[in-house]
């Protein structure tokens, strides 16, 4: 493991840890960071010997966000031919383009949460499968108690995890929440001790969704994420 | 008839005591569509303590819909009260609605096209329109699924059961349920809270909700990149802002 690289990728008993490691930032996110995640979801969809892919941070918690001090990323950007400059920051945003690679990643995709896991970091986590935090965590989104403002997707796939009613507070009102908080709205799949790291609390989980049959899975999570946005008799026909 | 009021940029409407009749409505979406255009309001407060409609006199047509009214015995049909609840449901800025003591049919409609709920601890909420034989057809049967399930609006609209503070938090309906006696203490600090929050921002989080719940997920990513590139928010340099200097933000809804 290299202590100095941004995103630590690694395997272990199948499944692909990416894991944040940024640790004297809280893993916070910076440019470089999200085009890093979009390639190794990739790496992994691809990848025969992964099964799972696991997302999570070093230090004090998952991610505190995106990197609101970071320099303006001045490198290859395979994104940079659809790029705006607006007032109110560049757009289109490559947040959306790898939340969206990890939506359709067919193999199980899982968030273990410790401590903060908050803006582009709760971001990520709506686009897994699961999600698996502690229970000290403060998870959610703040934007909005800064007049930021996110397009990355949030506002189709939260209203599909939680009721509107909830929706309206986490996302209008920018309401965190705790990791009991989170389960009890349904959000969060399940709580672990953080200590003294969220990986091995959650390994009974992670080996539990090595153990599923990939194929099946992969029709499964197709069938159910397509079935969000068709009808009944046309989702009978997808089943068929 | 309710009357409304404004309130340190909150505008307020207070159905207290009274039925709903097409005056009040006609009341509601006017109001609607000021707090949306109107630069000065930042949001909408609904104080309900209401049993619905006045089905035994709503009152003269509204001139505007004399065109819409078909002839024959069945009246007008719910044209003035689905335009009150589209108006409310469009009004992109924070909408609020309080409910206490009885809260029955379209009044829980008007409350259910509010973002957020608050309820005082005595409140008796029931969608008796069944028991009456009459239908809800103001266009809760598509939202209220949507806000707390399907098996919970089932539970509402079908059975009609008559639910108390702690089931309309259970089950999600309410945010908040506040002792009587801190009320009126509580719901003045939450409005307060809500005339200095960055509006604007909040409608842009809210113009991409809405329309998403009916747009299939691609449609919906290219919608936000659509919202992305064509909103501008001056709030977002004093948030940034008081964030370096580690203030709270004054923000102007802008």
């Amino acid at each position: 493991m290299n202590d100095s690289t941004p995103l630590i990728v690694e395997t272990r008993d199948r499944v692909r840890h990416l894991i944040l490691n940024r640790p004297q930032k809280i893993n916070a996110i910076d440019y470089a960071q999200h085009l890093r995640l979009y390639k190794e979801f990739e790496r992994a969809e691809q990848d025969p010997e992964v099964r799972v892919l696991a997302l999570s941070g070093m230090g004090r918690g998952f991610s505190a966000g995106d990197d609101l001090t970071a320099a303006p990323f001045d490198q290859d950007d395979p994104f940079a031919h659809r790029k705006v400059e607006l007032e109110m920051g560049s757009g289109p945003s490559v947040l959306l383009e790898s939340c969206g690679r990890l939506r359709n990643m067919t193999k199980p995709t899982v968030a273990l949460m410790h401590g903060i896991a908050l803006g582009s970091g709760y971001d990520y986590s709506l686009s897994c499968d699961f999600r698996i935090a502690t229970p000290d965590i403060r998870y959610g989104d703040p934007r909005i108690d800064r007049a930021l403002w996110a397009a990355e997707g949030w506002s189709y796939k939260l209203p599909r995890l939680l009721n509107l009613s909830i929706v309206t507070r986490v996302a209008y009102l920018g309401e965190e929440m705790d990791g009991q908080k989170a389960y009890d709205f349904g959000l969060v799949t399940g709580l672990v001790d953080g200590e003294p790291d969220i990986r091995e609390s959650a390994r009974s989980f992670l080996d539990r969704l090595t153990q599923v049959a990939g194929e099946a899975y992969a029709r499964s999570k197709r069938t159910l994420l397509a079935s969000l946005d068709t009808n009944f008799n046309t989702a009978l026909n997808q089943v068929i | 008839m309710p009357a409304e009021t404004i309130n340190d940029g909150i505008l307020e409407i207070k159905i207290q005591g009274e039925l709903l009749d097409f005056s009040a409505y006609q009341l509601i979406k006017e109001c609607a569509n000021r707090v949306q255009t109107e630069s000065n309001l930042r949001g909408l407060a609904l104080f309900l303590d209401c049993e619905g409609d006045n089905i035994e006199s709503m009152g003269d047509v509204p001139a505007d819909y004399a065109h819409r009214s078909p002839s024959g015995r069945h009246g007008i049909g719910p044209i003035v009260q689905q335009d009150s609840l589209n108006a409310l449901f469009h009004c992109m800025k924070p909408t609020v609605a309080f409910l206490s003591n009885q809260v029955y049919g379209a009044a829980m409609d008007l409350a259910a096209f509010c973002d957020i709920r608050w309820v005082r601890s005595d409140i008796q909420l029931c969608d008796d329109r069944i028991h009456q034989g009459r239908t809800a057809s103001t266009g809760i049967t598509y939202l209220l699924p949507r806000l707390i399930g399907l098996s919970q609006a089932m539970r509402i609209l079908l059975l009609g059961e008559t639910l108390d503070a702690s089931q309309l938090l259970n089950m999600q309906f309410a945010h908040e349920v506040v002792p009587i006696e801190d009320w009126d203490s509580k719901v003045n600090v939450f409005c307060r809270k809500v005339s200095r929050m960055a509006t604007r921002a909040y409608e842009v989080h809210k113009m991409q909700v809405l329309p998403q719940l009916d747009l299939p997920h691609d449609a919906a990513m290219t919608h936000s990149l659509g919202v992305r590139q064509t909103h501008v928010i001056k709030d977002r340099s004093e948030g940034i802002q008081a964030w370096r200097e580690r203030r709270e933000p004054e923000f102007k809804g802008e």
